[in-house]
């Protein structure tokens, strides 16, 4: 299929050493986003951008345990995608996901939390910042296992296209949006869930944010195809594009085109989202294999910076921004306190929503042994040698 | 309730659940490799995709981690897809997302995304498939918290557990058997759902109790028959679900016949056996006359030559050996 | 007959002693006075003597250790004998004096092995460990089968459940094992006679349900604090009731008897007083749903004699028909083929009535795990007092005991005061 207009790759050079150019900017006529929700997309990314920085600090200063993966730099991928979807679009990504809980309108406070395993976080403290879960705004997770989440995501739009015609006998009207990232591209789930969403033309949009690096290793050292990674949608019989992730303008009227086509056709798309993460893979990255001068380059490209530029130029002024700055500033820093005050979750949770039916839909006729330990130990002193009518013996 | 009973095969027992289930409730789908067009690779299918249409019975290309995946991203919205491994050997590669994944969801997302999927195929050896289709998966996967799994023997049980299976809002492990797909057996009519955790006496006895799941119960029940006849009696419970386990009856019977032989085609090691022999350690400790023997599928890869694999099973002669042994009769 | 030698309690404040010093060896004769060893007490070293002739058999702590008292540390051959017995067997020598006590199985030899009194070859302590699965070890207790008699036929000499039924086979069957499991109580062993047995004096042997029966009413009477309330009750009413009943149930076959009524009339109050109904377990009291009421019947001598517990089951759903349909029923069994377990388990209260003997007033002792149990007398004729008159009628004398545990005064009166109640107004036993 064929793919955005883009410098001509040469098949043969399978391997390349470098990775082609982003695209350049269609020349489309865009229609002006308004101001105000322009300036409502500078305020979430800066917020995603304050959110995650005292993540890091709140992860060195031990409030934070196990994985933390930042989202620096890549604020336009999960704003300007989930502003061209509807609430009621499924969305799943795998565990860099605090942008995409926040963008989807998670209060910062329960992210916090969760991270910093109390009870008032998302998941109760149980999931931890790899699992943002949202029922109320359709936020599939978070997920930790590289890849797992795409067969989920074309399992989302399997369901939604199912629940549509099948069951209501309408025609399949939401759309899927199905993330990850580039060193996820290697993983076989992604390929076999890639293969069944062309097959049975699921409305999902795979959207890989390819910042280049898969934890140490650059694409081109990882991917056959790596410089080009959205020709590997048409082995798939999709659609491939690449938008340029770090101007959240751009993400978002690329992606309007994308999920207006999905929706109505119905067939899958895969997005090579190209974007750059400003920090290291997660806390434990010294970022050794790419050097300051790569890393100053992007920084230069930074998305909060291009957008604050477009909007200055359609009048927003310093006193503003500044107030923007203060604002999120002042609800990460509260969402910070809540979590440091919230408490921690009951030993009894332990054992808590590991079924959601106990004993099943009918209950059998002694307490089945399903969790060993705790709350679950029976107590079998009462019972009885029975013979084989039922009589107590 | 006085059903209407006939007598039908395994299979048809497994598909008489999954169709009346469909029926039921639209959110019900099947999805599998062979399952639609085919018929099914055992004909367990059969005639559905005439009756459903293949939107609600879905042919999948090779891709079991894809379409287990894909099945659960599903399930998490809501829908209740029954998921067909042509064999349990095969889901061996889609262990991330049926292990990572549906078994987790529930409590990773503090309660907000269940995940009401069946996954069934046959499970255990016999039919000199060598040894990457033999397995006896419940060795490995009961291990795993928030998964329930079900092993039926007969046919009337397979619908009754099946039926309540796709009514589990939870993820349930069904294992069917490949030798038990054509035994036939009386089935009721209608609504028969069968509660997970409920053991079912299959032979009442007083010398021995014989604890089993699935196809082993049918050893276990030739050899209570050929010990009658040495003057021993047998009781043999089919456990029918092992997770949850109904223990209560186990300890009931072993509290009575003072003698337990746990019967398990998986291998020995961190297996369903050895839980139930710890079970009846702890639990009946006073009232045992001997430890709890236990009797497992040979612990090598399963052996393709017929006398070998035989061999290899928890047969019936093995069973017979292990509960004299317990008696102190061997 | 080997003579065990203890450390002695040398003063009076003496808990433990050291054996500075032995002054025999094993092989050594010795006689009645013979100092043996000095032994340092909390306050002094003194000498101990023994006051048995003989030859040291075996000394079993040495010289340097300190025991406490009562712990045996030499055993002495008497006259003879060659002393390897076992521990057990020996009489304790040293100021403990030998109650009189049951003779053990010395029934023929045809019904059990004899108890052996040559231990295997091993020292007499440390004993060797003797291997029982818990079943039988569980099971002997229950058939009182001793152990020592048992030869085990599993893997390194356990004894087995088969063992156990093989020595047990000749037995009567015992009394079934109570509903809830009682602390297991040690093998008691049997306490040798020292004595010899006077001129007409005879042995009579004990079954082992005797024995059965024997060890759970000390066990009864030991474990659980007994104490007894008293309460007469007016039986003109009842008497007259049930006279007019048998009239008219005469063509029937029914013959109500008093105890009939005073089952229905225990069993009906238990609705309000449940912890009669109730059982001691440790950290709980179980009440428990159904009545059984446990009646006591008398076993004629052929089917070993005394006085058993027959249960009628849920006595509180039935009425005084069934009620003594079922009692004459059990009584006919008790007679003629014998009770089995079946008949004899699961009583959650129990009445014993020696009225029919004349006897006043006794108190009885609780059968475990019941709560409570109640002893009638007769209904005696005799002056009493009604209405501020003094007149003639019937009275009888009931007499619970209770388990304080479970039961405190006050509930105890109470539910004597309900069951006064049923029983003077007897009417009411009939719904």
């Amino acid at each position: 299929m064929a793919s955005a207009p883009q410098a001509s790759v040469d098949v043969k050079s399978v391997g390349a050493t470098e990775v082609s150019p982003p695209p350049p900017r269609p020349n489309v006529p865009r229609p002006e986003v308004p101001f105000d929700t322009a300036r409502g997309w500078l305020r979430e990314m800066m917020l995603i951008r304050e959110f995650e920085l005292r993540c890091m600090q709140a992860y060195q200063d031990k409030k934070i345990g196990g994985f933390c993966h930042v989202y620096i730099g890549q604020e336009a991928v999960a704003v300007g995608c989930i502003a061209a979807v509807e609430k009621r679009d499924p969305i799943v990504t795998a565990y860099r996901d605090h942008g995409h809980a926040l963008a989807r309108g998670m209060d910062p406070r329960h992210c916090m939390a969760e991270m910093f395993g109390r009870v008032t976080g998302c998941a109760k403290g149980k999931g931890g910042s790899m699992h943002m879960f949202d029922r109320a705004n359709n936020l599939f997770g978070g997920h930790g296992i590289v890849g797992a989440q795409i067969p989920l995501g074309v399992g989302l739009a399997f369901g939604t296209k199912y629940e549509d015609e099948v069951i209501s006998g309408g025609k399949s009207s939401r759309v899927t949006l199905a993330f990850l990232g580039d060193g996820a591209l290697n993983q076989g789930s992604v390929h076999e869930a890639m293969n069944l969403a062309g097959l049975f033309d699921l409305p999902v949009i795979i959207i890989c944010e390819n910042n280049g690096y898969s934890m140490g290793t650059h694409i081109v050292r990882g991917t056959t195809m790596g410089h080009d990674i959205s020709s590997k949608a048409g082995a798939y019989g999709m659609e491939g594009i690449a938008i340029d992730g770090m101007d959240v303008l751009e993400t978002y009227w690329a992606m309007r085109d994308v999920v207006d086509r999905v929706r109505s056709t119905s067939r899958p798309v895969f997005v090579d989202m190209r974007c750059y993460r400003y920090k290291g893979h997660s806390m434990s990255d010294p970022r050794k294999y790419r050097t300051r001068e790569e890393e100053e380059a992007h920084e230069r490209d930074d998305p909060i910076g291009r957008l604050r530029a477009h909007l200055e130029g359609r009048g927003l002024t310093e006193d503003d921004f500044k107030g923007i700055q203060r604002e999120v500033r002042a609800t990460v820093r509260a969402a910070v306190e809540w979590s440091d005050q919230s408490p921690v979750p009951p030993m009894s949770d332990l054992y808590r929503d590991v079924y959601l039916e106990r004993w099943g839909p009918y209950t059998g006729s002694s307490a089945p042994e399903m969790l060993g330990g705790g709350e679950n130990e029976t107590s079998f002193k009462a019972i009885r040698p029975v013979d084989g009518e039922g009589e107590l013996l | 309730m006085t059903a209407t009973m006939r007598e039908i095969e395994f299979r048809d027992a497994v598909r008489e659940a999954m169709s009346e289930e469909m029926r039921r409730d639209m959110r019900v789908m099947l999805i599998g490799e062979e399952v639609a067009q085919y018929n099914g690779a055992y004909k367990v299918s059969r005639g559905m995709l005439d009756e459903f249409g293949p939107r609600r019975v879905i042919d999948t290309p090779i891709s079991e981690s894809g379409f287990a995946g894909m099945a659960i991203g599903a399930a998490m919205l809501g829908l209740r897809p029954i998921v067909e491994f042509m064999s349990w050997s095969f889901s061996l590669v889609a262990a991330d997302p049926i292990l990572n994944n549906a078994p987790k969801m529930l409590y990773m997302s503090g309660g907000q995304y269940g995940c009401p999927v069946v996954f069934r195929g046959n499970d255990g050896a016999g039919g000199q498939l060598g040894s990457t289709h033999s397995w006896a998966v419940e060795g490995l996967f009961s291990n795993v918290p928030g998964l329930k799994m079900a092993i039926p023997s007969n046919p009337a049980d397979a619908k009754g557990l099946m039926k309540t299976a796709i009514r589990d809002d939870d993820p349930v492990f069904f294992l069917e058997s490949e030798r038990l797909l054509s035994l036939k057996g009386d089935v009721p009519e209608g609504e028969h759902l069968i509660p997970f955790g409920q053991a079912r006496v299959a032979r009442v006895g007083r010398d021995c109790t014989l604890v089993s799941f699935g196809r082993p119960v049918h050893f276990c029940l030739e050899a209570a028959d050929a010990l009658a006849r040495e003057g021993i009696d047998c009781e043999v419970l089919d456990m029918r679900t092992i997770r949850p386990l109904d223990a209560g009856a186990i300890v009931r019977s072993v509290r009575r016949t003072g003698a337990c032989v746990v019967v398990d085609q998986s291998w020995s090691f961190g297996s369903p056996g050895s839980e139930v022999a710890a079970l009846v350690h702890r639990e009946c400790f006073d009232d045992l006359d001997n430890h709890v023997h236990r009797v497992h599928s040979a612990d090598v890869p399963a052996p393709y030559s017929y006398d070998l694999e035989q061999e290899y099973l928890p047969n019936t002669r093995r069973v017979c050996e292990a509960v004299r042994a317990c008696l102190y009769r061997a | 007959m080997p003579v065990q030698i203890t450390m002695p309690r040398l003063s009076d404040t003496m808990q433990s002693g050291t054996i500075v010093r032995w002054n025999v060896k094993e092989g050594d004769s010795v006689s009645s006075g013979t100092v043996v060893a000095d032994v340092e007490t909390d306050k002094a070293t003194m000498e101990m003597p023994v006051y048995d002739d003989g030859v040291i058999s075996k000394i079993m702590v040495a010289a340097g250790q300190q025991v406490p008292v009562g712990t045996p540390i030499a055993i002495i051959a008497v006259d003879g004998d060659d002393g390897s017995s076992t521990a057990s067997n020996a009489v304790p020598a040293q100021g403990n004096a030998s109650p009189a006590a049951p003779a053990a199985t010395a029934s023929p030899a045809a019904q059990q092995p004899p108890r052996p009194t040559v231990a295997p070859s091993a020292p007499a302590a440390p004993a060797e460990r003797v291997r029982v699965s818990p079943l039988a070890r569980r099971m002997a207790e229950e058939l009182g089968v001793s152990l020592d008699a048992v030869r085990g036929t599993g893997p390194s000499g356990r004894i087995v459940k088969q063992d156990i039924l093989a020595a047990a086979h000749q037995q009567p069957a015992p009394p079934a094992p109570a509903v809830l499991d009682t602390r297991a109580q040690p093998a008691q062993t049997a306490l040798a006679i020292g004595t010899a047995l006077g001129a007409g004096s005879s042995e009579v042997v004990v079954s082992g349900m005797r024995q059965a029966i024997a060890r759970r009413l000390v066990e009864s009477k030991s474990t659980i604090p007994h104490y007894q309330v008293s309460m007469r009750v007016n039986m003109d009413p009842l008497l007259e009731l049930r006279t007019m009943l048998n009239a008219q149930l005469e063509p029937q076959g029914v013959k109500l008897s008093v105890n009939d009524f005073i089952v229905r009339a225990c069993a009906l109050a238990m609705a309000a007083h449940p912890f009669f109904n109730a059982s001691w377990a440790g950290d709980r009291i179980i009440l428990h749903g159904d009545v059984n009421v446990g009646v006591a019947v008398s076993l004629p001598a052929e089917r070993g004699g005394g006085l058993v517990v027959a249960v009628l089951p849920h006595a509180n759903r039935k009425g005084l028909r069934d009620i003594s349909t079922e009692t004459r029923a059990l009584a006919e069994k008790a007679r003629t083929r014998g009770l089995g377990p079946e008949d004899m388990a699961g009583a959650t209260f129990t009445i014993s009535n020696l009225g029919m003997f004349g006897v006043d007033n006794f108190t009885a002792i609780i059968n475990p795990p019941n709560s409570a149990i109640l002893a009638c007398g007769a209904a005696v004729e005799q002056p009493v007092v009604r209405n501020h008159q003094l007149v003639v009628g019937h009275e009888m004398q009931a007499t619970l005991s209770l388990d304080h545990r479970v039961i405190d005064g006050a509930m105890a009166a109470e539910f004597l005061q309900t069951v006064k109640h049923n029983l003077e107004n007897p009417a009411t036993l009939l719904v």
